[in-house]
């Protein structure tokens, strides 16, 4: 697939001007996205957009990548790169020059107290996420005890969850789940 | 916070080399299938010792205050504070654009197995187990970073908040950080 500059650079700007909005992560944004790719620039349908975000799910690596495939989509393996660049590039900025005033601070004890502070924030939103993937996938009896063994086991065992993955995929194969 | 009992180093020893930070997220960011966030807290506080429970769920929370995507962000935030802007580049390299390879090499055969029953059964019963991984790594985080009752209370109203009220989360960030740093002040200083 070519890749014709003036589409790199549509995908650059679109994609810079939403990275510093990703409070959340990317998938906070995903409708935001899907109304820049879809609606306002016609790159896919809305089917395709399920698709490659769906496949992103299925991918290893950070969920955020879907907007990788939404470069590739538009402009092959050129785009891939341009569209991850510039939606993590202005983000990962901020994050390095704040961080590192954060982590100069001179009053200590303020740092502490905020980090403190925001452990409990973090716990309840990745809490939040598993509960609201759980909901989304647990369709069945077996699915649901699925999701409970995976629990158990990364909560209480030091199993290597890669075993869990594939566990789950062998009961899902077997015509269980 | 050193742990006695477990002949292991005490946590808290950063990496020696940007070989080593680049495996280790590389490790993340290619295992991380159902989610990053598992294998980070995983390989960063059990494998490799390099954060205690309670500093990976602190760091995680100053992640997602900040925009992008939060294991992104860990990567930065860890990178430069082992090895510099150039340990930030070698953790996000290894986290992230390695895995873009993986992932667009995965979505050309995609097409050709995307529509295969058997596939599909596999990937719906394995992302029944990838929530599993995330609420495990909750349930971690909790019994380690053993936060406060104030803290406990504030962690417990944002899962309501967003799990099953469906606030947006700009909305309870903002009302739950400033919240949850008051009362850390006022509580426990």
């Amino acid at each position: 697939m070519t890749a014709p500059p003036d589409v790199l650079f549509e995908i650059a700007w679109r994609f810079a001007s939403l990275s510093l909005l990703a409070i959340g992560g990317i998938n906070a944004l995903l409708p935001e996205f899907h109304r820049v790719v879809v609606d306002v620039e016609g790159w896919m349908t809305s089917a395709e957009f399920a698709d490659l975000f769906a496949l992103a799910q299925l991918a290893p690596g950070p969920n955020a990548m879907v907007v990788s495939l939404l470069g590739w989509k538009v402009a092959g393996v050129p785009g891939a790169f341009v569209a991850t660049v510039a939606a993590c590039g202005p983000s990962s900025l901020l994050c390095y020059f704040t961080m590192r005033r954060f982590e100069r601070m001179k009053r200590a004890h303020l740092r502490a107290l905020i980090q403190r502070a925001l452990a409990p924030v973090a716990i309840g939103l990745v809490l939040a996420s598993g509960y609201t993937l759980a909901q989304a996938a647990d369709r069945s009896l077996v699915a649901l005890a699925l999701t409970a063994a995976a629990t158990a086991a990364i909560a209480f065992t030091r199993v290597n969850p890669v075993w869990v993955l594939a566990a789950a995929a062998l009961v899902g194969v077997s015509g269980l789940a | 916070m050193v742990d006695f009992v477990s002949p292991a180093p005490a946590p808290s020893t950063p990496p020696a080399t940007r070989l080593t930070l680049f495996t280790a997220f590389l490790k993340m960011g290619l295992l991380g299938f159902g989610g990053v966030m598992p294998w980070a807290r995983r390989v960063l506080v059990d494998e490799r010792r390099w954060l205690t429970e309670r500093e990976f769920a602190e760091l995680l929370g100053l992640c997602q205050i900040l925009p992008g995507p939060n294991v992104v962000n860990l990567s930065v935030i860890l990178g430069a504070r082992w090895q510099g802007a150039a340990g930030a580049l070698v953790a996000l390299t290894g986290i992230l654009f390695v895995p873009v390879v993986a992932v667009l090499l995965l979505a050309t055969f995609y097409a050709s197995v995307a529509h295969s029953p058997v596939a599909h059964a596999a990937i719906t019963a394995a992302s029944a187990a990838a929530a599993g991984l995330i609420l495990g790594t909750a349930i971690r985080l909790l019994t380690g970073a053993r936060p406060a009752p104030h803290g406990l209370a504030v962690g417990g109203a944002v899962f309501v908040a967003v799990a099953l009220l469906h606030l947006p989360l700009l909305w309870v960030l903002a009302v739950a950080v400033p919240l949850g740093i008051a009362l850390e002040w006022r509580l426990r200083r």
